[in-house]
């Protein structure tokens, strides 16, 4: 992992000191809620419907145990005893006190964590594939570029008021696990015919009201030059970039009204122009990030167990776990683990801080220290010994961690809806409930296959609804909560946009409708074919009829 | 632009430090329950306002403002689901909400 240097620790301290004054400021009625406001966002802190709520960045989605460790304290000493994982690989507290907020960050910052940059009109945390460095189908480990990313665009100067907010991803693996597509800008990592790593680089994707695919502008792009071209990516932006209408502001309403090919030329030509300036680290630098990056030494295992095969055929929960929550690691011996935060019933992404301890416990004990958080609202042990699941399994599952559903249709996205946020127009927590305690059997659930549904309580789509294959959108339909189906949506390397079916259902009439709209892909699937290819072989028009009649 | 409200209006606002939910209450101060809450209609509203308003400028609340009521019982409650979800707390934690406690002082 990245190690903070000299000048990370200085410059996270000089923040906290600064913010610490404005809070103290601010209580005493120096300075106004007007004046207040801006200061605090650029600071990761939100006042939501019932509180305050502070989001910390975890870089690229990867923590160490003792990063874990401490969330949890301050889950325990700050909050009400546990805290939210978020789809950009973030993590929220709901209850914070202003007054704590200042000691809650320099507590993080003991950690070498921080809430900079988690809100406002600047470049957020850089997002990841959650098996970064340690997957058996990747060109390279994202991380280190990731890195980079993130120490050019802190506190870059122009960047820092763009005309609104704005998100890199980059993965480095066949399978595109963090949404690039969706992204303002979308990085994957890629070898060209000389065997030399680059990026394919699309720009303009994301969701939103306005649900948009990003479009690839650079086929190839070397790796040293990723700074300078990234930076002329957002000069055309900042300069070109909407600033007289919030709703038209990303990147992705200028690349549609300029036109992709547009944007690419204007890019290229910035960057012809300050490509030779010293933007781009120099290639001992890359080499000394890279270094904190280095695969852990692993020393190969045997990759088939017989006593893991015993327990499994013992404890069928053990045998679904197996299948359904591991992932091949590069090292033959080892897989990377996923525990799911969606238990049957319970509120997707939220761990409390006995469970996040138990996590850094199993991470200093099977996974190098290391604990990775997944944009789909889940935690990862990497690197971790086939040898070890059943004892794994066994304490996550005491814990209520357990859950053999990762990839399946009650792995479900959930924002926090109307329950906490103060943007949502309806819950989405209970319906995620609901349709995970209708769904509440595992063999169903494998028969079914891989699923994924994801759930937003607003248009502004943090639950990434544009992209389930079955997505819910929570509106208000003249004061009542009311919910939209959407079919089609992928955030993988096939990315699509989901089509809404038709008019929206109550509480109880959207969890029906995902069991009709299931009902209806068992009835007419093929010989093992999922649910997305079904879909897509047969339109929306025969799910249309389950759910609303013949028209 | 929102829209306008009719009717019976209620203040609405957070504490300041601990950004807790309160309504502005018949005896011109906070509290954390509706059945308190002050309710006014017409230019009514705008006296209430200016009532409440006093407690931002002495920093005991923040994000005030005027929300449509209904009225049972001579007593008000928010309108609207949002502002009903404020007064209740999350309704998929029981255990956090106001649900469970109305111990919070009332100021």
């Amino acid at each position: 992992m990245y190690a903070y240097d000299q000048f990370d620790h200085a410059m996270v301290a000089s923040r906290n000191a600064e913010f610490r004054d404005q809070v103290e400021r601010r209580m005493k009625g120096e300075l106004s809620e007007d004046e207040f406001k801006p200061l605090r966002l650029m600071n990761g802190l939100y006042l939501q419907l019932h509180a305050y709520m502070l989001r910390a960045a975890i870089p690229y989605g990867t923590l160490s145990a003792d990063q874990m460790r401490r969330l949890a304290h301050i889950a325990r000493k700050y909050d009400k005893g546990y805290a939210h994982f978020t789809t950009r690989q973030n993590v929220q507290f709901n209850w914070p006190k202003l007054s704590d907020t200042p000691d809650i960050l320099d507590e993080l910052a003991e950690v070498e964590m921080h809430a900079i940059q988690t809100s406002g009109n600047c470049i957020r945390n850089v997002t990841t594939d959650q098996f970064a460095g340690a997957t058996a189908d990747e060109v390279a480990d994202p991380r280190p570029y990731a890195e980079l990313l993130r120490q050019w665009s802190t506190f870059h100067p122009e960047f820092s008021f763009l005309p609104r907010k704005f998100k890199i991803a980059i993965t480095g693996a066949d399978q595109d696990r963090a949404a690039v597509k969706w992204h303002d800008i979308g990085l994957v990592l890629k070898r060209n015919e000389a065997g030399e790593v680059g990026f394919e680089v699309s720009v303009g994707g994301g969701m939103g009201r306005t649900p948009v695919i990003g479009k690839v502008i650079r086929d190839f792009l070397p790796e040293k030059d990723l700074l300078s071209y990234s930076e002329a990516i957002l000069r055309v932006y900042n300069e070109n970039g909407r600033r007289d209408n919030k709703y038209k502001a990303r990147i992705k309403i200028l690349v549609e009204a300029m036109g992709a090919d547009e944007y690419a030329r204007q890019t290229e030509a910035e960057w012809e122009r300050i490509k030779d300036a010293p933007i781009d680290v120099p290639e001992e630098e890359t080499a000394r990030i890279k270094s904190f990056f280095a695969p852990p030494p692993l020393e190969v295992l045997e990759a088939s167990v017989p006593a893991v095969d015993e327990f499994a055929k013992k404890h069928f929960i053990f045998a679904s776990w197996l299948k359904n929550n591991t992932n091949q690691h590069k090292v033959p011996g080892y897989v990377n683990v996923t525990i799911s935060l969606k238990p049957h019933g319970g509120i997707a992404g939220d761990a409390t801080d006995e469970q996040m301890e138990l996590v850094a416990a199993l991470a200093d004990a099977y996974s190098q220290s290391e604990i990775r958080v997944s944009h789909e609202q889940n935690l990862i042990l990497p690197h971790v010994p086939v040898k070890d699941l059943p004892t794994i399994w066994t304490d996550l599952d005491e814990a209520g961690l357990g859950t053999a559903n990762v990839g399946l249709l009650t792995d479900m996205i959930v924002c926090p809806g109307l329950d906490y946020c103060a943007l949502a127009n309806a819950r989405s927590i209970p319906i995620g409930q609901a349709i995970t305690n209708r769904f509440d059997d595992i063999k169903r659930l494998e028969n079914i296959g891989p699923l994924k549904i994801k759930m937003s309580g607003c248009i502004n789509a943090c639950g990434h609804h544009h992209a389930g294959h079955i997505g819910i959108l929570g509106v208000d339909k003249k004061g009542e909560e009311s919910y939209q189906i959407l079919l089609g949506g992928s955030g993988a390397e096939d990315a699509s946009k989901g089509t809404i079916l038709g008019r929206g259902f109550d509480e109880h009439g959207i969890v029906d409708a995902v069991e009709k709209v299931v009902a209806v892909y068992l009835g007419e699937r093929e010989e093992g074919e999922e649910f997305l290819a079904m879909y897509r072989r047969v339109g929306p028009q025969i799910f249309k009829e389950a759910l609303y009649g013949a028209a | 632009m929102a829209k306008k409200i009719t009717g019976p209006q209620m203040i609405i606002a957070n504490g300041l430090d601990d950004g807790r939910v309160v309504f502005f209450t018949r005896s011109g101060g906070w509290s954390p329950n509706t059945e308190d809450a002050a309710y006014a209609e017409d230019d009514a509203v705008e006296s209430l306002l200016e009532r409440a308003q006093v407690f931002v400028a002495n920093n005991t609340v923040v994000d005030l403002q005027a929300i449509g009521a209904t009225i049972e019982d001579g007593k008000a409650f928010p309108a609207h689901i949002k502002h009903a979800m404020q007064a209740k707390g999350p309704s998929v934690r029981l255990d956090l909400g106001y649900q469970t406690s109305l111990e919070w002082e009332q100021a």
